[in-house]
């Protein structure tokens, strides 16, 4: 898609200015692949860096839709103003998807002091969409002071959130198995707080032991000055340890504010991430134009398909943009 | 680039209305027709919808009716969306609509009307119709 630059820049401003429809606006070109979005992007990117980005995951269904309800109402009762970025998965045959979370914040629709967007992730891996890095430094630039980024709901190993998020909650329920399931799934190197929500419920206290006891064992490993993991317990239908939670969630960014070296470690990896991912679209874009429609003898892909060229020379040439 | 755009609706009932088996099922539908659906449910107020149409970026909106008030609610609905500057998104609507109101609904500008009767190709073919007409009226996309 080819979008006016004056259009764009306009929109960018606009959204800079705090104009919902224009940040909307906006996602939607990310989403769609529009071109030329890079000069409009770094405007933003150069107006954001404030925004508290707190990633929440967990399994389906866990309550993660629910728990942000309750995070909105919590900050706006503190008057920040929050966004909210709702990952949802696309159904792989058709592309299409029913996305459900906005429905569990309906409480907050008609507050101008939140902003709240659905995102299918389009078939991407992860627990993300392609687009989310980009549509956070929309979000960032229009000033939201907190942006609550909600993935799919996924199962083990999904580390994408950790890549753009300053927090990131693992909800877990009673439901979510033993301890040795979440080593191997990874989820200590994910979390920062783990969420044991539904905790009224029977089995729910022997997964916060269980939890407690992994990130004790894993404390003692990572030594005093690593960031530590806690376990919160919460009822997500009725706000129960919201509070507690959420001072979790502060004590997390002072540390990060107290630790300028975690804080580094942190950003440097997910600049580098985001750099790469925007790096990848940028060759993936001149793969499609060199590519697929091309004429036959234009068309690299079909060149290299045949051995009519070499595949490393040509992948090789693709990023130096000679070939 | 070669790949149609994606629609993107907003689908849900406003006010009173409790019979959400309809949306849910048209939302299904809808997502096996390649559409992304923001879901809404039902109680929804009408400044709450609209802010959903504005933030989702909807390329339409569906809202579904078993109750008679329909009238009273699409337009303060469309009221709404014209007051906040989003006036150009189409709207459809669903439900037990009388053919006596078919008239009103066009007057406010509600070109898609579906009834128990009405077939997917149908509600789709409209869909497309409208959500390109809304997206190349925009200065935006060409
Ligand atoms: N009893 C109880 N029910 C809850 C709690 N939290 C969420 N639920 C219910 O669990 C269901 C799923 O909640 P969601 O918030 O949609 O869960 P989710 O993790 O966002 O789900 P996906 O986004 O589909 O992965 C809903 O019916 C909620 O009302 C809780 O703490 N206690
Ligand atoms: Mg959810």
């Amino acid at each position: 898609m080819r979008v006016a630059e004056a259009e764009v820049k306009q929109l960018a401003e606009s959204a800079i200015a705090q104009d919902a429809r224009a940040g909307a606006r906006l996602i939607t070109l990310i989403e769609s692949g529009a071109s030329d979005l890079y000069p409009a992007l770094s405007t933003l990117y150069a107006a954001g860096g404030h925004a508290r980005i707190v990633g929440v995951t967990g399994p389906p269904g866990a309550g993660k839709s629910t728990l942000v309800d309750q995070l909105i109402a919590y900050y706006r009762a503190a008057n920040l103003r929050v966004a909210v970025l709702a990952v949802d998965p696309s159904s792989p045959k058709s592309g299409g998807a029913v996305l459900g979370d906005r429905f569990r914040m309906s409480q907050h629709y008609s507050d101008a002091g939140v902003f709240i967007r659905s995102m299918a992730n389009r078939g991407a891996l992860g627990g993300l969409a392609r687009s989310t890095p980009d549509a956070l430094v929309v979000l960032d630039a229009m000033g939201w002071d907190i942006v609550l980024l909600e993935t799919v709901g996924v199962g083990q190993s999904e580390i994408d959130i950790m890549r753009h998020a300053g927090a990131v909650l693992v909800l877990q329920t009673s439901h979510s198995g033993d301890a040795l399931q979440s080593v191997k799934a990874g989820l200590l190197e994910i979390a920062d707080i783990f969420v044991v929500n539904r905790a009224s419920e029977p089995d729910a206290q022997r997964t916060v032991r269980a939890l407690r006891e992994m990130v004790h064992v894993d404390a003692e490993r990572r030594g005093e000055a690593a960031w530590p993991v806690s376990v919160c317990e919460t009822e997500a239908l009725t706000g129960e340890g919201i509070a507690a939670l959420a001072a979790s969630i502060e004590r997390r960014f002072t540390y990060l504010t107290d630790n300028p070296k975690a804080r580094a470690q942190l950003r440097h990896m997910q600049v580098r991430v985001h750099m790469e991912a925007i790096a990848a679209g940028i060759v993936a874009a001149r793969l499609t134009d060199r590519g697929g429609a091309g004429a036959p003898g234009s068309d690299v892909v079909a060149d290299v398909a045949a051995r009519r060229r070499d595949l490393y020379a040509t992948a090789r040439a693709l990023v130096g943009g000679d070939d | 680039m070669g790949k149609a755009r994606i629609i993107r609706c907003v689908l849900g009932m406003l006010g009173t209305d409790v019979h959400t088996k309809g949306i849910r099922t048209l939302a299904q539908l809808l997502r096996d027709e390649g559409v992304e659906v923001v879901y809404l449910g039902e109680h929804n107020t009408v400044p709450g919808m609209a802010s959903a149409v504005i933030q989702e970026d909807a390329d339409i909106v569906g809202l579904s009716f078993s109750t008679a008030a329909y009238l009273h609610y699409v337009r303060a609905f469309r009221d709404e969306l014209i007051s906040r500057g989003a006036g150009d998104v189409p709207v459809m609507v669903g439900g037990m609509i009388h053919p006596d109101d078919r008239a009103p609904l066009a007057e406010m500008g509600i070109e898609g009307i579906f009834g128990p009767g009405s077939t997917v190709p149908e509600i789709m073919a409209f869909m497309s119709r409208a959500a390109d007409a809304y997206r190349n009226a925009g200065a935006v996309n060409s």
